[in-house]
C-alpha cells in the first residue's frame, strides 16, 4: 500500500524537473489491493450463515466450515491523469450470487476537481448510504470481520452507475464531506434481479478530532420481477385481487433509506454505531436497524464487542382475498396463493438481534488477524439474517457463528 | 589475545548505547526555511498527514514528505506527534485509497532524503531526526 508504482515509461516521457513537479507527478498510476481470508463455522444445519441476501449458499447447511462467506480479493489502479483528473477502477473477486467467483467491476470511474473543493465523478461509484459503504469491504480497514448485517444487509449493492458531485470544507478544526449521488444499478439473487433506478442519494460526513459524524438519506425506484409470478395470480380475483397485487408489487415502487452513524476514536479506544430505517410501499416493507461497537487497543490487540438488533416494522401476514362466495376450485386456487404471499411476507420479515465478540490482531504490517463468535437471536417467525433455510428449519431460535479472518492490504 | 568477557561486554554497552542514541535522537517537524510558517496545532499536524487538511494556515498549499515505513522516524512521528500505531494510520488510509479518495503522503526513504525534498519546495513540510537540521530547513513548533 502506499508505493507509488510509476509507470516508467510515461514517467520517462513527461518526467518534469521542478521540485513541485518531482513531489505531484502526473500522470501516476498505483496499485493496491485488499483481501481477506477466511472460514466461518456456525452450528445451525437447516439454515446458511452467509455473506448477505444475494449469496447462495455460506456456513451452517452447505459447508461445516466456509471460506465463501468473508473471502475475497480486491484489486485497483488508480491513476492520477492530471493534477485534477483521477481515474479509480477496481475489480472484486468474491462469492457471487451464482455461487462463482468471477471477478466484477466494483468501481470504474473519473474525477474531475472543479475547484480544490468541488469534485464530479461519472462511472460506476460508491453508493455512500452507510458509514462504512466506501470500505465495507476492506476488511483490513474495519474493526469487525464484516460489517453488521442488522445494517448494511438492507442494501447490499455497494456501487451504483451514474454520476456524483462531492464537496468538502473546511473551517478551523471542522471537515465536512457531502456527496450528491444520482444513478441506479441491478442486483442479482439467486432466484432474480432486482433493478434501482433514479437512486439519489445525500451523504454527509463531519469531521473533527476524534470524532466523525455521518448522515444519509437515499430515495430510488425498485423493481424486482421475483415476486410477480405469485403477485400476477392474485389479478384475476377482481378488485380485491388486484388491491393485492398493487399493495405488494415491487414495480417501479420508491424505496427510501436514511442512516445516521457516528464514531469517537481518541486512539486507545473506540466507539462507533449507527441507525438505519428502511420504507417500502411493497412486499419489501419497512425495517429499522442498528448496532453499536466498542473496542479497546492493547497494543496491536483489539478485542471489541458489538450489539446489534433488526427490526421489520410491516404486517408479517395478510389476511389475503376473502374466499367466501367464491366457487370451489376458485377458493383453492385463492387459499394457495393467500399461503403463498405469507409465505414471501414471512421470508422477507428479516428480524434479530445479536451481541459479537472479536478480537482483532495487527500481527504484521499490512495484516490484521480476526476472531470473532457472533449469538444471533432471531425474532419469532422470523429467519434473521439466515439463507437458504432448508425443511425442518426452525424459525425463531438462535444460532451460534464463529469466524477467524485473515485481512490485507497491499 | 580476545577476551570473550570483554568482547561481550563491549557489545551490550555498544548495543545499550545505541539503545540511548536511538532514544535521545529527536524527531522534529521542518519546513523549508523559504517558507513562512512557525508553528502548528497538533490537530492541524495530524489533518495534514491524514489527507484531510491540504493548506498551510496562511493558504500556501501544503505538501506532507512521509518517511518509509519502518524507518525509526516514521513510527516516533505518528506516535509522538499524531498518537497513532503505524497499524492505526494504515488502517485509516486503507479507508481512503480503495474508493479514490486520496494516496498517503509522498515517501522518501530517509531522514536525508526528507532533508533535501523540503528544502527543495516552500510547500513542503516533513519531519526528521533534529541533528540533521541545516540552514535550509526551519523546525515548525508544534503547539
Amino acid at each position: 500500500m502506499g508505493k507509488p508504482f510509476t509507470v516508467c515509461a510515461i514517467a520517462l516521457f513527461l518526467h518534469a524537473t521542478t521540485a513541485q513537479a518531482q513531489i505531484e507527478d502526473t500522470p501516476n498510476l498505483t496499485f493496491n489491493g485488499f483481501g481477506t481470508v477466511g472460514v466461518v463455522h456456525s452450528d445451525e444445519d437447516r439454515a446458511d450463515f452467509g455473506s448477505g441476501v444475494t449469496a447462495p449458499d455460506g456456513a451452517g447447511h452447505t459447508r461445516s466450515l466456509s471460506p465463501e462467506v468473508d473471502s475475497r480479493l480486491g484489486l485497483q489502479l488508480t491513476a492520477d491523469l492530471t493534477p485534477r483528473l483521477t481515474g479509480v477502477f477496481q475489480a472484486v473477486a468474491e462469492q457471487r450470487y451464482d455461487d462463482t467467483y468471477q471477478p466484477t467491476v466494483e468501481w470504474a470511474n473519473l474525477k474531475f476537481d472543479i475547484t480544490p473543493e468541488l469534485s464530479i465523478r461519472a462511472g460506476r461509484m460508491i453508493l455512500p448510504i452507510f458509514m462504512a459503504s466506501e470500505y465495507r469491504k476492506v476488511g483490513y480497514a474495519n474493526p469487525w470481520v464484516r460489517p453488521p448485517q442488522e445494517v448494511y444487509r438492507v442494501i447490499p449493492v455497494t456501487n451504483i452507475d451514474g454520476v456524483a458531485l462531492s464537496h468538502q470544507t473546511r473551517f478551523d478544526r471542522f471537515t465536512n464531506s457531502l456527496q450528491v449521488t444520482y444513478g441506479g444499478r441491478d442486483a442479482k439473487f439467486v432466484g432474480g434481479e432486482v433493478e434501482s433506478r433514479d437512486g439519489v442519494t445525500v451523504a454527509n460526513t463531519l469531521h473533527w478530532g476524534a470524532t466523525t459524524l455521518f448522515a444519509s438519506y437515499s430515495r430510488s425506484r425498485l423493481t424486482a420481477e421475483f415476486f410477480d409470478p405469485l403477485l400476477d395470480a392474485f389479478r384475476p380475483f377482481g378488485p380485491d385481487g388486484r388491491a393485492i397485487a398493487d399493495r405488494f408489487a415491487v414495480d417501479d415502487t420508491r424505496f427510501d433509506i436514511m442512516d445516521i452513524g457516528a464514531e469517537y476514536d481518541p486512539g486507545d479506544w473506540f466507539v462507533k454505531g449507527e441507525w438505519m430505517r428502511s420504507r417500502s410501499d411493497s412486499i419489501l416493507g419497512d425495517t429499522h436497524g442498528w448496532y453499536l461497537t466498542g473496542g479497546y487497543r492493547f497494543g496491536a490487540v483489539t478485542p471489541y464487542v458489538t450489539l446489534a438488533r433488526l427490526h421489520f416494522d410491516s404486517d408479517t401476514s395478510h389476511p389475503g382475498l376473502p374466499l367466501a362466495g367464491l366457487p370451489p376450485p376458485a377458493a383453492a386456487q385463492a387459499a394457495g396463493l393467500n399461503a403463498g404471499l405469507n409465505q414471501f411476507l414471512q421470508s422477507v420479515a428479516t428480524a434479530q438481534k445479536s451481541i459479537s465478540v472479536g478480537v482483532r490482531w495487527d500481527f504484521a504490517r499490512n495484516m490484521a488477524l480476526k476472531a470473532q463468535y457472533d449469538h444471533l437471536d432471531l425474532e419469532t417467525g422470523s429467519a434473521g439474517i439466515l439463507i437458504n433455510p432448508q425443511p425442518g428449519f426452525e424459525p425463531g431460535g438462535t444460532a451460534n457463528v464463529f469466524s477467524l479472518t485473515v485481512d490485507f492490504v497491499f | 589475545m580476545i577476551n570473550p568477557v570483554r568482547t561481550l561486554r563491549g557489545m551490550l554497552s555498544g548495543l545499550l548505547l545505541g539503545f540511548a542514541a536511538a532514544a535521545a535522537a529527536e524527531v522534529v517537524v521542518v519546513v523549508s526555511s523559504q517558507n513562512p510558517v512557525e508553528a502548528l496545532s497538533r490537530a492541524q499536524l495530524a489533518d495534514i498527514y491524514l489527507g484531510r487538511l491540504h493548506r498551510f494556515p496562511n493558504g500556501d498549499p501544503v505538501i506532507p514528505i512521509d518517511q518509509k515505513e519502518r524507518s525509526p522516524a516514521h513510527d516516533e512521528f505518528y506516535s509522538e506527534y499524531l498518537g497513532q500505531s503505524p497499524a492505526q494510520v494504515k488502517q485509516h488510509w486503507s479507508k481512503l485509497i480503495f474508493t479514490g479518495r486520496g494516496q498517503p503522503p509522498r515517501s522518501v526513504s530517509d531522514d536525508l532524503a526528507a532533508a533535501e525534498t523540503v528544502a527543495g519546495n516552500p510547500n513542503a513540510i516533513g519531519y526528521l531526526d533534529a541533528g540533521l537540521v541545516d540552514d535550509r530547513l526551519r523546525i515548525i513548533a508544534i503547539e
